[in-house]
């Protein structure tokens, strides 16, 4: 067998040397194709005896190697082959392709986009407030006197006596109200300010408030409304519970939690080990914000609802360090 | 607010429920449950002790060789460091083998040569307490040798809520009974209950004058006298200890106790140390001073409400006492107060002294009026219980005008439109019955409400509302939809460019950077900025949290600067970070400052950074990269028309002259593409070449852009004619092709130019300008002839203006 491989050699070379441009094809198809000499070759060495397989074999594919090479040599001098001679890699394929990479938008205006674009699909008007607020507007019309307790849920920076940094983006449920008549839908996405910076809190962070006031708005239409947000946020099938809470402008006001994404609800550190997280606040507005702006409470009723786009960013991404967030980091802001 | 789960159930049989449900109920009926904790880990083991004998270790000062029982029978050397260690005392013991809390194994030991079998245990090594000054103290009465869990009743379970500022009425285990009895449909069961001595007499032995009946409504106080001070028993204190508080004496530990059990603080003041025997109640004057129990000494202001003695300030009303008057081991009379203090006036004072305590947090909530004489009583009695002495009959209860019971009528179907389900009066009776909170039904559709005075949150009909829904149950009520008009979002064209900015940035290959809103002042003199630079007139916080944020931002550069050299320093060199936001300029003090959308970009490294090296080399970022991404943002806003981008003469401080552009809009400057002044970067940490792009989206808003409008696509050919110019160094070789393009001929498609040449066969100070130029007619394919006509119109042009010399072929 050995001396049929040295055979074919010596006639493939010889063939070779006398080829003209249009025997280049012919001489490929008959030595180098899928179906040529070389090749049926290869598969009858499986009847050489096991000893000298593998020897043969080696030959047999240098031989076909080293004429492949003649091959394309011959071919550069003729004034080059055919399109997809693939018997010779003169195009190094492996290499990395050229492109120009994108870079990504920031992981919170991800996250704040998305839930945006929920509730516009809804319906709801996109606006946004000033971040340095009067304290009527951030405080007083929401219904959170100077000297109520509620205050302290709020570690306010200020600007001045009546000046301060928003420390939620609610200002803008008075700001449309006093502006606008019901029927109203908005969400109000936007920077909030609290003077509190450790692992879990840094002292600018982002908000998305929303709500909606006409007649007969009620706390089921609350729960189907965050209901179907947080099952296009997540999964159609997160749980999700309501429960009791308190904000000076809303009355009843509620907490919602998800069952918890990182351990299905099993508990773990991330949730406490309940089995829950807390990702919006929400209620029915209080009559005594609607008594601010002048609308009748017995007209009219709507809810409201507040998120941390921080906190859900974190939730859906596993991120577990807040400051992570405005440090800028490409190795940080490229993975998201 | 913390209680224990044995604790709790001295008022409420609530046996039915684990730990767990029992959490998980509070927390649903909106007390949050924050923790469920054994009250102490890994001491099952530990038993109780007692020391036998003592005597001096013969090398060792500070330490006592100790005979000790563990038990019938056991007979055990032990040495112990503890200062307290003495014959009889009865103490915890950890024998060999035991493993302590934090996983140290005890084993007999020798120490400084003398045998120790097993450890004698403070409160703190077992975790049941702060307390390391010795070894705990135990009852003596206790059985040697029994686990010390049992011994103690430390099978607990430590339950911690998270109060909404709303449920004043819940800052008190009693509080929460009454809610867990809501949930599970019993009664508390207070420890005081029935008919209460009368708090009146002529003869006392003390006086009260209340001098602001505003702000201190109601006031009353007893006097015990010849209590015996010392420690607190073990149950008392375990208690205190299991939420928190260290327990000081028996007369302070029972005022704390019964302000967790009632909610009501109270003070004790040493009856003796009260000058002239009297309480007055009034706002501090002038200059008064107060020494707390915390040996601070404040200064009180004349808004401060204080309770004095017929001389001086004694306490700070609600918030803390004096230690002029504080009931210490010398203490034989006691003065006890239980007071209602006005909550806005508590929670000024605290904040202007800046000390929140467990006392003002409850007096600025609200407390329950009615609830004074009750918490006064349980104290006596607990007093009398722990420290002796005799209660001197009568007392003192003064009543101005009070928070009143009030009567709210709340309509059914009201209820059932805001919760968006049916609810009935008989229903609604029911569930505020079940907390205490006395309801019945005036007829089907109104329910009549007898407001109790410890919730001081229900004032008005929607806060009935919101207590309907939380017994009934939030997770109960029905998941709907609202029904709305339709109605159609109107755009916001801020919001649009900014998204819209954001593809187009991200595909040049940016990443979007977030800088916080404040900054630090110093940014301005390491930009260089002069000093009447408008940028430096910034809107400072009054309560920074530091100096580097302080000052809200009036420029975006300086935080990309950071976020360019953190990345710098983390190896990454080849940046382009963009960032879209807000700054801010200082109009005056009270007017909000105007607030100016931006965009600014950096780039710094190679000019296609994350692109294979292999293909795209290791070129550089230069201003180029800068003006055709402006260009290109302006083209694909539509905005090329109205906004050109030219060189900037006057640059500011950071930017390199030569290297300075600006983008103008109608004469007026709308952004800046500028290489970075070396010395700036510097002081920002950065070191290589950086460029620097901005943009004031404010303005970009306002422009219109060009309409699409479709026009024929050409029947004809083009033909494409080059020239090759020399001019002067200085002739700008764009103005060459504006030239051009602007020349007005209709055959002239467009011009471009494909190279610019020094060096080699061009003499110095000229440079070679190649041009190609499109010439293409609507109607015919063009001949050279026509061509060269409008070609030789364009070289004389360039040759007069620009005064240029054709290159020789």
């Amino acid at each position: 067998m050995e001396d049929e491989i040295l055979r074919l050699k010596s006639e493939a070379h010889v063939a070779l040397a006398d080829l003209g441009k249009d025997d280049l094809e012919p001489f490929r198809v008959k030595y180098l194709g899928r179906k040529g000499l070389f090749t049926s070759m290869m598969r009858q060495l499986g009847q050489a005896s096991a000893e000298d397989r593998p020897r043969l074999g080696k030959l047999a594919n240098d031989i076909k190697q080293e004429l492949a090479q003649a091959f394309a040599a011959k071919q550069d001098a003729l004034g080059g082959g055919q399109q997809g001679v693939s018997a010779v890699p003169s195009l190094d394929l492996t290499l990395t392709g050229r492109s120009e990479p994108c870079g990504r938008p920031h992981p919170v205006t991800q996250v704040m986009e998305e839930v945006c674009g929920i509730f516009e699909g809804l319906g709801f008007t996109v606006a946004e407030g000033p971040d340095v607020e009067t304290d009527f507007y951030n405080f007083e019309a929401l219904n959170i006197p100077p000297h109520h307790p509620a205050r302290d849920m709020h570690d306010t920076f200020y600007v001045s006596d009546s000046l301060l940094l928003r420390t939620h983006t609610s200002p803008m449920q008075i700001r449309t109200m006093t502006e606008q008549e019901p029927p109203l839908r908005m969400i109000a996405p936007g920077k909030v300010y609290r003077c509190d910076s450790d692992i879990t809190h840094t002292p600018m962070f982002h908000q998305v408030e929303g709500f909606l006031v006409d007649r007969k708005v009620s706390f089921a239409d609350l729960k189907g409304v965050l209901s179907v947000f947080i099952a296009k946020m997540f999964d159609a099938d997160t749980a999700i519970r309501f429960r009791p809470s308190f904000f000076p402008f809303t009355e009843p006001s509620a907490e919602v939690d998800i069952g918890c994404v990182i351990c299905a609800g099993k508990g773990c550190r991330v949730c406490k080990q309940t089995g829950w997280l807390e990702i919006l606040g929400a209620g029915m507005i209080d009559p005594a914000v609607f008594a601010k702006i002048g609308y009748d409470p017995d007209q009219y009723s709507g809810f409201a609802f507040g998120l941390g786009i921080e906190r859900i960013a974190m939730l859906k991404y596993g991120i577990t360090d807040i400051r992570l967030y405005y440090e800028n980091d490409l190795r940080f802001l490229s993975q998201f | 607010m913390k209680f224990t789960l044995n604790w709790l159930k001295q008022y409420i049989d609530c046996a039915e429920l684990t730990p767990a449900q029992l959490a998980d109920r509070l927390t649903m009926a909106g007390l949050e449950v924050d923790a469920v904790e054994p009250l102490c880990h890994d001491i099952d083991e530990i038993v109780v002790a007692r020391v036998e004998s003592v005597s001096r270790h013969p090398n060792a000062d500070r330490l006592t060789i100790c005979q000790v029982t563990a038990g019938e029978g056991d007979s055990r050397q032990v040495v112990c460091g503890a200062p307290n260690v003495r014959a009889g005392l009865v103490t915890a013991i950890a024998l060999p083998g035991v493993t302590m809390p934090g996983g140290f194994k005890i084993k007999p030991a020798k120490l400084r040569g003398e045998k120790s079998d097993g450890m004698l245990c403070s409160a703190k090594e077992l975790g049941i307490g702060d307390d390391q000054g010795g070894i705990l103290e135990l009852p003596e009465d206790l059985p040697i040798g029994q686990s010390l869990v049992e011994a103690l009743s430390l099978k607990d379970i430590m339950i911690e809520v998270d109060l909404t500022p709303n449920r004043a009425d819940c800052a008190s285990v009693l509080g929460t009974a009454r809610e867990v009895g809501g949930f599970i449909g019993k009664k508390v069961t207070p420890p005081v209950t029935g008919e209460l001595p009368k708090l009146s007499g002529t003869d006392l032995p003390f006086a009260v004058e209340v001098l602001d009946n505003v702000h201190c409504p109601r006031y009353a106080a007893r006097l015990i006298k010849d209590v015996k001070i010392g420690t607190s028993p073990w149950w008392l204190k375990r208690l205190l200890l299991a939420v928190g508080l260290r327990p000081i004496n028996n007369v302070v530990d029972v005022t704390n106790l019964v302000m967790l059990e009632y909610g009501q603080p109270l003070h004790a003041f040493d009856f003796n140390k009260l000058a002239g025997g009297k309480i007055v109640v009034r706002k501090a004057k002038a200059g008064e001073k107060i020494v707390t129990l915390d040996d601070v000494e404040r200064e009180l202001d004349l808004e401060t409400l204080v309770i004095c003695d017929a001389d001086k300030p004694a306490a700070v009303a609600g918030v803390m006492g004096g230690s002029a008057s504080q009931v210490d081991d010398r203490t034989v009379d006691i003065l006890l107060e239980s007071a209602y203090f006005e909550p806005v006036g508590i929670r000024r004072a605290a904040r202007r002294l800046n000390m929140g305590t467990d006392s003002s947090y409850r007096f600025e909530r609200g407390v329950d009026p009615e609830g004074i004489p009750f918490a006064l009583e349980r104290a006596v009695r607990l007093i009398t219980e722990t420290a002796g002495g005799t209660v001197v009959a009568g007392g003192v209860d003064l009543c101005a005008t009070l928070p009143q019971p009030v009567e709210l009528s709340l309509r059914v179907q009201r209820t059932s439109e805001l919760l968006g389900m049916e609810f009935t009066a008989d229903g609604i009776c029911a569930l505020l019955n079940g907390i205490d909170v006395p309801a019945r039904k005036q007829d089907e559709a109104t329910v009549i409400v007898q407001v109790p005075t410890f919730r001081v949150d229900l004032e008005r009909e929607v806060d009935l509302v919101e207590e309907v829904a939380r017994l009934h149950g939030y997770n109960e009520i029905p998941t709907t939809l609202p029904i709305v008009p339709m109605s159609f979002p109107e755009d916001d064209q801020a919001r649009s460019l900014r998204k819209r900015l954001t593809t187009l940035l991200t595909g040049m290959g940016c990443y979007e950077a977030i800088n916080y809103s404040f900054v630090n002042p110093r940014h301005f003199d390491m930009l260089g900025l002069s000093e009447d630079d408008p940028h430096r007139q910034v809107v400072p916080l009054l309560n920074p949290l530091s100096e580097d944020q302080s000052v809200m931002r009036s420029h975006l550069l300086p935080g990309l600067l950071e976020n360019l050299r953190r990345n710098i320093n983390h190896q990454q060199t080849d940046v382009r970070l963009f960032e879209i936001g807000k700054v801010f300029h200082h109009r005056d003090l009270d007017t909000q400052p105007q607030e100016v959308m931006e965009l600014a970009v950096v780039m710094s490294g190679r000019r296609h950074p994350g692109a294979p090296r292999l293909h795209d080399g290791e070129a550089l970022v230069d201003i180029y990269d800068g003006k055709g991404m402006v260009a290109a943002i302006l083209a694909d806003l539509r905005l090329s028309e109205v906004v050109t981008i030219e060189a900037d003469s006057s640059s500011p401080a950071y930017a390199v002259g030569q290297s300075s552009l600006r983008v103008v809009s109608n004469g007026k400057m709308v952004g800046r593409i500028v290489r970075l002044e070396p010395k700036v970067l510097k002081k920002f940490g950065v070191k290589q070449e950086t460029y620097f792009v901005s943009l004031d989206l404010v303005a970009l808003v306002g422009l219109t852009a060009a309409p699409k409008v479709f026009a024929s696509l050409p029947k004809f050919p083009s033909v494409q004619w080059d020239i090759a110019l020399l001019v002067a160094d200085q002739v700008g070789a764009g103005e060459m092709l504006a030239a051009i393009t602007e020349h007005g001929d209709s055959l002239i498609e467009k011009a471009e130019i494909f190279d610019v040449y020094r060096g080699k066969n061009i003499e110095a100070g000229q440079k070679s300008v190649a041009i190609a130029v499109t010439y293409r007619a609507e109607d015919r394919t063009l001949d050279d002839e026509t061509v060269n006509g409008v070609h030789k119109k364009i070289i004389k042009m360039m040759q007069t203006r620009f005064d240029a010399r054709l290159r020789d072929a």
